[in-house]
């Protein structure tokens, strides 16, 4: 196999939490906690987890958003992300991300130009007079009318502005796309249309995207293989169908059990208690021992590592969990 | 259908709002009724009217800009919409509750939990502070939160919104209503505390309390409701039990929603897509709302309106083609 595109190893990012008056650090939230994975030229992978897991933040640490604490991440063979601003900049043409929120991510005093010809015109990819028959073939490929070029954010959908947000990242011909839940906000009707969207661009211009979602349906859909976070840590990797078809961790089971589907018949449901405990003081060995229903005393004092694994039933992937062999 | 009144039973309720840009109608002719103990399920995207429709029938819409143009709300043989403010308050939280969509903005955020759990005990019920404290305890007990008593000490933003969306149901539940309308109860929540939630929801029902479920997800639809009504544009446009509507959809909107639905089994096909977007409430097109949008539509239905007409027992659709999905093309 060759180089993958990105690599991660041991990535952690943590934010510290700051008391006092004179800000004395006095512990941290550890968002990221030593995460690997690896994503190749032209994969689309998917990051699962519910609110507070850590998927957005390693999306911001991969873009060079938030700094990382320890780990590495390389892209393309090079480490990321040189300290010079000179040096980071074709990394920055290469590595883009569509963000969740069409209203906050788009500049309300920029017209649809000026947003999506920018990054052009910033790296010199485009000369200033061909900046309108640039702006014109975008909107084209994100199949929106040409007419609204001179248009504002505010005069658009929610679904248009995502449109706006996909041409922005596309402009610059990138390699890796990070995709924030970019869905999420929108209604069932137009969600169709924008995945269709990312699904033709991707396979166009060879594409990896990385998907975080905390939607499994939408994965499932877009997804080849899927990462499953918990708690800052990954718990399940593997091929998306064969994991939602036959969860081995009892993270994934639970999460996969959870989600009301249409049509769907008296599934057992895993419901678990309690809640997601707090990133900045996670619960010894398995951070999910706390509301595992497999949980044994040992799960308290070993963290599992991430192994691979191969189940009598369903794909082969890696999954951390003590008690892996007795419940595949 | 059964002879019983319905519990509650809305006939023609249009509201609107004065905008800078004129009368928006948010909500045009909706009549529906609810029976005691059923779940009904009120589903549409953003923007349809499901969620003023909803809050129009305890008159919670501020007025103005809001305006109930027409329309009756009868419950308990009055009709909520004529009704005096001192006679619609005991109704409000007493024999009608509501579980918002944000549970943090719906509590106030100065007053501890236990105290708004006993306020609205002691406004419905004749009852001292100690037996009020008592019930709010054992309520948020029966709601799953751990260690009730020192929950009840905490202000909501020390809860997480799981925990405080179980204390709007504690609280909606415990003045032991006949109707509850719950708008989008789960949406802001994780798939995990959803599903504990829905679950809680479920055991409730024990009580012959009747649900009026406002919701874009159809997983949800499917899992908790007895029937369903589907809101496109202001209007209602279909009706009928949940395994028929959705076995056998009898609106292209209907259709197309059901369609885009993400399937957790499927594999990989394209997704069905409804090209276009929601009209706005502005400028709606003269015929039926969905005909620039819709895949069956013809000349008639660009000319005029397709009346909400029953096609079956139980079932209403507003299309001029619905006899013929009634009678062909199931879902898969």
């Amino acid at each position: 196999m060759t180089a993958p595109l990105l690599q991660v190893r041991d990535l952690k990012t943590w934010f510290p939490i700051k008391r006092g008056i004179f800000a004395r650090t006095t512990g941290y939230v550890r968002a990221v906690d030593g995460v690997t994975f690896a994503v190749q030229a032209g994969e689309t992978v998917g990051l699962v987890g519910e609110s507070g897991c850590g998927k957005t933040t390693l999306g911001r640490t991969l873009m060079g958003l938030e700094p990382r604490r320890a780990g590495e991440i390389h892209f393309g063979g090079t480490p990321l992300w040189p300290r010079r601003h000179s040096a980071s900049l074709p990394f920055r043409r290469r590595i883009q991300m569509i963000f969740q929120d069409p209203f906050s991510s788009l500049n309300p005093r920029l017209t649809v130009l000026d947003i999506i010809t920018e990054g052009l015109l910033e790296h010199g990819l485009i000369r200033p007079r061909e900046r309108t028959e640039a702006g014109v073939r975008l909107l084209q490929e994100v199949g929106m009318d040409p007419d609204v070029l001179h248009r504002y954010p505010h005069e658009f959908s929610g679904g248009q502005r995502q449109r706006l947000s996909i041409a922005r990242a596309m402009a610059l011909r990138p390699d890796l796309v990070i995709c924030d839940e970019p869905v999420s906000a929108l209604d069932v009707s137009v969600r169709a249309q924008v995945l269709n969207l990312l699904i033709d661009l991707g396979a166009a211009h060879r594409l990896s995207y990385l998907f975080i979602s905390h939607d499994l349906g939408v994965i499932r859909h877009i997804c080849s293989r899927v990462i499953v976070m918990y708690l800052g840590v990954v718990v399940e990797s593997g091929p998306t169908s064969g994991i939602i078809d036959h969860p081995v961790h009892p993270y994934t089971r639970a999460l996969v059990s959870a989600v009301p589907v249409p049509f769907g018949s008296g599934r057992q449901r895993v419901i678990l208690s309690g809640e997601v405990p707090s990133a900045a003081n996670p619960p010894s060995g398995c951070r999910f021992h706390t509301r595992c229903p497999y949980a044994m005393p040992d799960c308290s004092r070993i963290a599992p590592p991430l192994e691979r694994f191969q189940p009598s039933t369903g794909a082969a992937r890696e999954v951390a969990c003590l008690r892996k062999h007795e419940l595949a | 259908m059964n002879s019983n009144p319905p519990l509650l039973d809305i006939q023609n309720l249009s509201v609107a709002f004065d905008t800078d840009e004129g009368p928006l109608t948010a909500v045009e002719n909706v009549s529906f009724s609810i029976a005691r103990g059923e779940v009904l399920g009120l589903v549409g995207e953003s923007g349809c009217g499901k969620s003023v429709t909803a809050l129009s029938l305890l008159r919670l819409i501020p007025m103005p800009p809001g305006r109930i143009q027409s329309g009756k709300v009868v419950f308990d043989n009055r009709d909520l919409l004529r009704l005096p403010a001192s006679e619609l308050q005991p109704i409000r939280g007493g024999q009608i509750s509501m579980i918002f969509q944000e549970p943090a903005s719906a509590l106030s955020p100065l007053h501890r939990v236990g105290a708004q759990l006993m306020e609205t005990l002691r406004l419905h019920q004749a009852i001292d502070r100690p037996a009020a404290w008592a019930t709010s305890v054992e309520w948020l007990r029966k709601v799953g939160i751990p260690d009730p008593e020192q929950r009840m000490q905490a202000y909501p933003y020390e809860l997480s919104g799981g925990m405080l969306q179980r204390v709007m149901i504690a609280m909606a539940l415990m003045t032991r209503p006949e109707l509850i309308i719950a708008d989008e109860p789960t949406t802001a929540l994780d798939v995990t505390i959803q599903a504990q939630v829905l679950q809680l929801l479920r055991d409730m029902r024990t009580q012959s309390t009747a649900l009026l479920l406002i919701t874009h997800d159809l997983g949800v639809v499917w899992e908790m409701c007895d029937r369903v009504l589907v809101m496109y544009a202001s209007q209602i446009v279909e009706e009928g039990p949940r395994s028929e509507l959705f076995h056998r959809p009898c609106h292209p909107y209907t259709r197309a929603l059901l369609g885009s639905v993400i399937s957790l089994t499927g594999s990989a096909e394209r997704l069905v897509t409804i090209d276009g977007q929601v009209p706005s409430p502005l400028s709606y097109p003269r015929g039926c709302r969905f005909a620039p949008r819709c895949p069956y539509a013809f000349d008639r239905c660009r000319a005029g309106q397709p009346p909400l007409e029953s096609i079956a027992p139980q079932r209403r659709s507003a299309c001029f083609m619905a006899s013929a999905f009634a009678q062909g093309g199931d879902m898969p």
